[in-house]
C-alpha cells in the first residue's frame, strides 16, 4: 500500500473517532447543564475537546448554547466537528479508491450534515440535542458501515490503529483533566453525578454500575477507565487492539522497522497490564497518565516516520 | 396533474434538432422516450430532477470552486432528457473516428521518428516546429506497440443539416468519461425499466477495456505489473474522475510525491518499502511531468521519469508529446493526413479551419471576424475564445491586437451553429445546443470505442459554449442497438 494511502486511512479514522468523543462528552455534558442549581462549568469540556487555553475558554463563556455552538462549528477551533469531519473527509476523498464507496459516501453525508444550516438552527434556536443525536448518529452509521463493508487488510490495520490510538488518548486526556479538577476541589470526589457524568461522557456508566456495587468511587473509575479489557474504551482495550491490529501488519520486507514498533507497542501494553490501581496512585497519577500519553505519541511518530514515509 | 407540454417547444430555426424534425413530429429513436415523458406529471419530473440532483452530491460527485476562502462545493448540471443516437448514425461515428485515430497515431509516430509527412511536404515543417507541444525529448523515442494515442476523446458536432464535424481530437488527457458512467447510473435510476425498452447499449465495458490495454502495455513480463494513475491530486478540478477510474479499474492512484525515480526505474512508496511501476496512466499535463526536463517548478511530477520512459522501463498513457496531433491548427491537416497514411477519404469532417499564422487566411478571417469563432491553437476547456457573432466591436479590436502579437497561436473557424436537444427547463422542454464526446480506446489488438459518451450542452439559453467550466452541463447519451 502507497504510504500516503496509509497515511489518509491512520487519519481520516483518527478524525472520525475524535469527532465521536468530543460529541458524547458534549451531548452527557449538555445534559448536565440543564440539570443542575449550581453554575455549570463548561471548563474542563472546552480543555479536553478543543486543547483551547483561557482565550477560548473566555470566547464563549459559560453559556451552553455558545459552547455547543463552538464545539461544532467554529473554524477557528482545530478541533470542532467541522474541522475535524471536513479533514476526515478530504482524507478519505484522497483514498476513496480504496475504500468501501458506502464508507465514502457515509463521511460525505456527515459532512454535508455539518454543513446544514438546520443544524445551526437546533443549537440556537432549538434543542441543542437533537442537533448532537443527528451528528451522532452519523458516526455510527461510519461505523457500522466500515465495520460490514471494509475489507479485513493492511487499510482495516491502518484504520483501526488510528482509531485505537485516538480513542485512548482521549480517554486518557478525560481522566486527567477530571482528576487534576478534584485536586483542585477535593468536595468533588464525593460527587456522585461527577462520576456518573465522567462515565457517562466515556460510555461507561452500565458497566460500572454492574462492575461496582458500591456506589461511586474515584479509584473504581480510574480501574474501568485505564485497566478493564472488557471497556471499549479503556486504555488496556485501546492498547491491546492497536498490538492486534499492528501485528497483522507484519511483512518481510520492513522488519527491522516492524520489529522496533511492535517493541514499542508491547512494551506499552506491558505497562498498562502491570499497572494497578494503587502502583499509580504510588506513581503520581498525572504523571503515570503523561508517562502512558507520551507512549502513544511516540507509537505514532514511528508509524509516521516508518510507515507513512514522512521521516 | 399538468403533463408537460411537448407543443411548445421553440425550434431554433437554421439548427439540426435531436429529437424534433418539425414541431410535433418527432424522430423515430425518441418515440418511446417521449411516450413515456408523457404519461409523467410536471411535478414527476421536477422529483426526478431533484433525485439527480441528490444522487450526484451525496456520492460526491461535485467540483469544488475555491472563491470565498471555504470551498463552495458544486455538481455538474445533468439534464435528466437523455440524447439518443441511432445505430446507424453511430457505426458511421465510429467508422470514422477509428479511421482519423489511426492516421493520428502514424502522424505522432512519424513526427517523432523520420518525418516523412514533413518531407513530403503534407504539412510545413515551420508548422510542427512551432508548436509548443512538439516535444524533441520525445525525438526517436519507442513507445509500446507503436502507440501514442491509447485514450482519445474526439469532440463531435452537427452543423445545420446534420452532418458530423471534427471539432477537436483530444489525445492529451481527455476527461468527462466518469460523467459518462455516472450519468448512465442515475438513468438507471430515473426511468426504471426503459433502457431495456429502448434497447440501449451499455456503456459499463469501458474501465474493463481500458484496464486489459494498460496491462498489455507492462514492459516488464511479470504476472502482476503494477498499473498506477497519476493524478495531479485532491485540488484537481477532474479529482473525483481519477478516483472513480482507479477504483473501477483496480489499480493504485498515485499522485507525483508517492513516486520515485532509480536507475531508470520507477517506484512507488508503499508501506513496505519501495514497489516498482509498469505502467503509469497519466492524467498530469506533460509540461509537468518531469521537473527534470520540463517546467522545472513542477511538484506534480516525478523527476527522472522521462529518463525511464526512454530507457522503456515504464510504459505511459497517453504518449508523452501528444498534444502535436491535437494542436488547433495542426488539426486543419488532419484530412490530409488520413490521405497520405491511409490513402482513403476521410469519413468524418473537419470544421474549415483558418490558421492565423498564415496571411491571407489572416486577412480573410480579419474581414469576418463576425462570422468566427477564433480560438488559441493550444487553449482549451473554452478559455481565451472570441465568439464573433456575439462579441462587441471592442472586443474584436482588442482580440485583433493579441492575434497580431503571435498569429500562430491562432485559428479561427466559421460559426457552426451545433444541433440543438430538448432539455427539461422550467418545467417544459427547451431547445439547448449540445456536442458529443465519445471516448476510443487504443490498445495492441486495436481500436474500441464504448458505445455512448458525454453529450455537453450549453445551459444558457443561445449559447454555444458546452464546455463545463462556463457553464455547461450533461446528457446521458443512449446509443441504439441495430
Amino acid at each position: 500500500m502507497l504510504s500516503r494511502v496509509a497515511s489518509s486511512l491512520y487519519w481520516l479514522s483518527r478524525y472520525v473517532e475524535r469527532s465521536d468523543g468530543i460529541l458524547r462528552m458534549l451531548k452527557i455534558n449538555y445534559a448536565s447543564s440543564q440539570d443542575t442549581i449550581q453554575e455549570f462549568t463548561w471548563t474542563p469540556v472546552i480543555q479536553i475537546s478543543s486543547g483551547g487555553g483561557e482565550a477560548e475558554t473566555s470566547v464563549v463563556k459559560n453559556d451552553s448554547r455558545s459552547v455547543v455552538e463552538y464545539l461544532l462549528f467554529n473554524r477557528d477551533n482545530p478541533n470542532s466537528i467541522i474541522n475535524m469531519i471536513t479533514l476526515a473527509r478530504e482524507n478519505a476523498r484522497s483514498v476513496q479508491e480504496h475504500i468501501a464507496k458506502d464508507l465514502w459516501q457515509c463521511l460525505n453525508e456527515y459532512y454535508h450534515t455539518v454543513k446544514d444550516p438546520k443544524l445551526l438552527w437546533y443549537v440556537q434556536k432549538d434543542d441543542p440535542v437533537t442537533a448532537l443525536d443527528i451528528l451522532i448518529k452519523q458516526v455510527m452509521l461510519y461505523y457500522g458501515t466500515a465495520g460490514s463493508l471494509m475489507e479485513r487488510g493492511e487499510i482495516r490495520s491502518f484504520m483501526s490503529i488510528g482509531k485505537y490510538l485516538e480513542r485512548s488518548i482521549q480517554s486518557i486526556d478525560i481522566l486527567d483533566i477530571k482528576f487534576i479538577s478534584i485536586s483542585n476541589n477535593p468536595d468533588l470526589l464525593t460527587d456522585t453525578s461527577y462520576w456518573q457524568h465522567l462515565l457517562l461522557s466515556l460510555g461507561g456508566y452500565e458497566l460500572y454500575l454492574k462492575s461496582y456495587r458500591k456506589g461511586f468511587e474515584a479509584e473504581n473509575v480510574l480501574e474501568l477507565v485505564m485497566l478493564n479489557n472488557d471497556f471499549p474504551r479503556s486504555a488496556k482495550y485501546a492498547v491491546n487492539n492497536i498490538q492486534r491490529y499492528f501485528e497483522r501488519l507484519k511483512s518481510d520486507k520492513n522488519i527491522d522497522h516492524y520489529n522496533q514498533l511492535s517493541f514499542n507497542i508491547g512494551r506499552l501494553n506491558s505497562t498498562i497490564t502491570y499497572s494497578s490501581v494503587k502502583s499509580m496512585k504510588a506513581e503520581g497519577l498525572h504523571n503515570y497518565l503523561v508517562k502512558i500519553r507520551s507512549e502513544l505519541y511516540g507509537i505514532g511518530n514511528l508509524l509516521n516516520e516508518y510507515y507513512f514515509a514522512n521521516a | 396533474m399538468s403533463t408537460i407540454s411537448l407543443h411548445r417547444y421553440q425550434h431554433v430555426s437554421n439548427t439540426w434538432d435531436e429529437m424534433y424534425i418539425s414541431d410535433n413530429h418527432l424522430r423515430e429513436q425518441y418515440h418511446k422516450i417521449i411516450g413515456y415523458l408523457e404519461q409523467e406529471s410536471a411535478s414527476d419530473l421536477n422529483k426526478k430532477e431533484e433525485l439527480a440532483k441528490r444522487l450526484f452530491m451525496s456520492q460526491g460527485i461535485t467540483f469544488t470552486v475555491y472563491d470565498s476562502g471555504e470551498g463552495i462545493e458544486k455538481i455538474f448540471p445533468f439534464d435528466i432528457i437523455p440524447r439518443i443516437i441511432t445505430g446507424t448514425e453511430w457505426s458511421f461515428i465510429e467508422k470514422g473516428i477509428k479511421q482519423r485515430l489511426k492516421a493520428l497515431n502514424l502522424f505522432l509516430k512519424d513526427v517523432y521518428h523520420n518525418q516523412f509527412i514533413i518531407k513530403d511536404q503534407v504539412i510545413p515543417a515551420s508548422l510542427i516546429y512551432s508548436c509548443p507541444h512538439f516535444l524533441r525529448e520525445m525525438h526517436q523515442l519507442n513507445v509500446p506497440y507503436d502507440i501514442y494515442i491509447h485514450i482519445a476523446g474526439i469532440d463531435l458536432i452537427r452543423d445545420y443539416d446534420g452532418t458530423f464535424y471534427v471539432l477537436e481530437d483530444n489525445l492529451r488527457t481527455p476527461s468527462g468519461v466518469s460523467y459518462m458512467l455516472e450519468n448512465r447510473e442515475i438513468t438507471k435510476r430515473l426511468f426504471p425499466d426503459l433502457l431495456p425498452q429502448c434497447k440501449v447499449r451499455s456503456v459499463t465495458e469501458y474501465p474493463a477495456i481500458l484496464y486489459k490495454n494498460l496491462l498489455a502495455l507492462s514492459p516488464r513480463a511479470v504476472a502482476n505489473p503494477t498499473i498506477v494513475l497519476l493524478s495531479p491530486g485532491l485540488y484537481n478540478s477532474a479529482y473525483y474522475e481519477h478516483t472513480t477510474l482507479a477504483r473501477l479499474m483496480g489499480v493504485e492512484l498515485v499522485e507525483g510525491r508517492d513516486l520515485v525515480v532509480r536507475d531508470q526505474r520507477v517506484y512507488m512508496k508503499t508501506t513496505t518499502g519501495l514497489q516498482q511501476v509498469d505502467v503509469i496512466y497519466k492524467r498530469v499535463d506533460d509540461e509537468f511531468i518531469d521537473p527534470l526536463v520540463f517546467n522545472p517548478k513542477s511538484i506534480l511530477g516525478v523527476a527522472g521519469l522521462m529518463s525511464a520512459y526512454r530507457k522503456g522501463n515504464v510504459a505511459i498513457i497517453n504518449a508523452i508529446g501528444n498534444g502535436v496531433a491535437d494542436d488547433k491548427a495542426v488539426y486543419s491537416y488532419v484530412p490530409d493526413m488520413i490521405r497520405y497514411y491511409l490513402n482513403e477519404e476521410p469519413l468524418l469532417k473537419n470544421v474549415p479551419t483558418y490558421s492565423l499564422g498564415n496571411p491571407e487566411h489572416k486577412e480573410y478571417v480579419f474581414q469576418n471576424m463576425h462570422k468566427m469563432v477564433i480560438k488559441k491553437t493550444n487553449g482549451s476547456g473554452g478559455y481565451g475564445m472570441l465568439m464573433g457573432h456575439a462579441a462587441s466591436e471592442a472586443d474584436i479590436e482588442n482580440y485583433k491586437i493579441e492575434i497580431l502579437k503571435d498569429p500562430r497561436n491562432f485559428i479561427a473557424q466559421p460559426t457552426i451553429s451545433l444541433s440543438t436537444a430538448p432539455c427539461y427547463m422550467d418545467g417544459m422542454l427547451q431547445p439547448r445546443r449540445v456536442d458529443l464526446r465519445p471516448y476510443a480506446l487504443v490498445g495492441p489488438d486495436g481500436i474500441s470505442i464504448v458505445p455512448g459518451g458525454l453529450t455537453r450542452v450549453a445551459l444558457k439559453e443561445g449559447s454555444l459554449v458546452v464546455n463545463s467550466s462556463q457553464g455547461g452541463g450533461s446528457k446521458d447519451t443512449w446509443v441504439l442497438a441495430s
